[in-house]
């Protein structure tokens, strides 16, 4: 859809005197105004505390200096909680879009009613605050008896040892999972709503087994949905501050964490807008390089199916 | 119709996906579970039944003014997002404004950049700029989340609205004021309220900005949720947090009335 597909509309105004970019601009620069104001300078001002010095007074200001990146990227400390945040955010991602794929077919393809019902209960939790859920997960995975999931395991008799998962990285992958599972079944299903019925149809006629169509048809179909899914449960969940907070625990602290600990506990300011600007720069990597890779992968496509 | 769920594959399909909407289902559940239980501790198995938990949240005086915070915070964040997002949508998709698809990045950015980052950033900014009413800076902030899904549901909306009503409109020679107010408007009202519907959620239930901007004489409902949390073991928590599901429930409901889920989400 495009914005300038109307000839009529500028023949019109015209006639009225006020020039269209005039009007148009008038109507954008309240929102603009804000979010320059209150994003865009905040933002780079933040961003470039990064590589000023904070000396024993308190006055952050020059020489410049990237040591914060240097202890960030190399202190085996700080580093672990880098390469851990990452970890996560790809695990994540992956048990995300394997427990998305059947609730986005069922939305997708479904009966109405199942679909329908499907369809709430995915949307419900999302309006959920994450501070409510990830609760519900501390209460779930608590490390003793009085855990769910250990109250049910000893009810089913598989012996007295509860599981350990609370306050370590995998109980913030669980919740993550729980928590961003909405927003990658909502691209998927979208995807799957789009794919021509007759592509699967000719491929059962011609003597493909449904699991074949569903390989060779389907799931390649799905990508950009897979790729939308992808980028924001990624990205999301490498900035996340809840769920890491409440449920990782010392060894489980992930760049969200550490941000604010340097921030209320520190007051290391060139530390935390450091630790900020990664968590940018992994957010923007997310969002353009799997962009990227996607866009690639449909040229070399085009290419393909172009010379056949 | 070949992609409809049949067959064995079909019947796994529903299996799995039941299957899954357990494990959505089960931290909501054991939460409102516990909020019944008779114990003192919030530990499983809930025991009797109780609406004990509920009466002391409710008539718990700071709980009643961090809800009203909240309630406050998340109406006047939407309607201020309202006021800036609707005319820039607008803008956007009908007024041939030079470079709009990198203006509409930009108004959507919000979406991309860590919440988180943005609240530090706005609290290193006010400090700044000596702004200390925590009031008025959880406001911006609260705008500041709430203002991409205005700019997003309503650019959805116009671009599901009937063009050809609005060139014939013009034709006959209604003004383009007259054209919004009488074409564009009645078909957008939905996509507008439901924008707001979530914008006001977002507010109600956002946590990575208020953990910057709140103080202690306003805290908005999460936060307090999540102070009381450390110093509370009861299932009070889990009856506090049962009220956020029912608020959120009536949202998901208001969604599927105003618009249907399906569109609202954009499917």
């Amino acid at each position: 859809m495009s914005a300038s597909s109307l000839p009529i509309i500028p023949a019109l105004s015209q006639r009225r005197g006020i020039p269209r970019l005039v009007i148009g601009f008038t109507l954008l620069i309240p929102a603009l105004a804000f979010l320059v104001v209150f994003l865009i300078l905040p933002s780079l001002l933040l961003l470039s505390y990064s590589v000023l010095t904070q000396p024993q007074s308190g006055d952050i200001g020059l020489p410049f200096t990237l040591a914060s990146y240097e202890r960030l990227l190399f202190s085996p400390a700080y580093r672990r909680v880098v390469i851990l945040t990452l970890r996560v955010a790809f695990f994540t991602s992956l048990f995300t879009f394997m427990l998305a794929y059947p609730l986005a077919m069922v939305v997708a393809y479904g009966r109405p009613l199942f679909s329908r019902v499907t369809m709430i209960l995915v949307v419900a939790p999302l309006v959920v605050s994450v501070l409510v859920r990830t609760y519900g997960w501390q209460l779930i995975l608590g490390n003793s008896r009085t855990g769910v999931l250990n109250w049910l395991l000893e009810a089913l008799g598989t012996g007295p040892t509860p599981v350990r998962v609370l306050y370590t990285e995998w109980a913030t992958v669980i919740a993550s999972v729980h928590v961003f599972l909405p927003l990658m079944v909502l691209p998927l299903a979208a995807s799957l709503g789009r794919i021509n019925p007759s592509l699967n149809e000719a491929a059962r006629m011609l003597g493909a087994p449904a699991w074949r169509a569903f390989v060779r048809i389907t799931l390649p179909l799905s990508v950009p949905g897979l790729i939308a899914g992808l980028t924001i449960v990624f990205s999301l969940t490498a900035a996340s501050y809840v769920t890491p907070q409440m449920l990782g625990g010392n060894r489980g602290t992930m760049l969200g964490v550490l941000l604010e600990q340097q921030v209320t506990t520190a007051f290391d300011w060139p530390m935390a807008a450091a630790i900020a600007t990664v968590m940018v720069a992994i957010a923007l990597s997310a969002n353009v390089g799997v962009g990227w890779l996607f866009e690639r992968r449909m040229a070399a496509r085009l290419r393909r199916s172009g010379a056949a | 119709m070949a992609n409809r769920l049949s067959g064995g594959g079909g019947l796994l399909t529903y299996l799995l996906a039941a299957a899954i909407l357990l494990f959505v289902l089960a931290p909501l559940v054991v939460v409102v579970a516990l909020s019944f239980s008779e114990a003192n501790l919030a530990i499983f198995p809930p025991l009797g039944f109780t609406l004990s938990w509920y009466e002391g949240v409710i008539t718990n005086e700071e709980f009643q003014r961090s809800f009203m915070i909240s309630v406050i915070l998340a109406l006047s964040a939407t309607f201020a997002a309202f006021v800036l997002g609707v005319p820039a949508a607008y803008a956007l998709n009908r007024w041939d404004v030079p470079s709009a698809r990198t203006i509409e990045a930009l108004l959507l950015s919000p979406f991309i950049l860590p919440i988180l980052i943005t609240g530090l950033a706005l609290l290193q900014f006010m400090a700044m700029m000596r702004m200390r009413d925590a009031a008025m800076n959880l406001f911006v902030g609260h705008v500041l989340v709430t203002l991409p899904y205005l700019v997003r549901t309503v650019t959805a909306s116009l671009k599901q609205v009937d063009r050809s009503l609005e060139e014939a409109a013009l034709t006959l020679g209604a003004s383009p004021w007259r054209v919004f107010w009488r074409i564009t408007v009645p078909q957008i009202i939905p996509g507008i309220a439901a924008g707001c519907l979530f914008a006001f959620m977002v507010s109600f239930d956002d946590f990575p900005i208020s953990l910057w901007l709140a103080d202690a004489q306003t805290m908005p409902l999460p936060i307090f949720l999540q102070n009381s949390m450390t110093k509370i073991f009861d299932p009070s928590i889990a009856a506090m947090s049962s009220l956020m599901i029912l608020t959120g429930i009536f949202a998901v409901i208001g969604l599927e009335k105003l618009v249907g889920l399906r569109r609202a989400m954009s499917i």
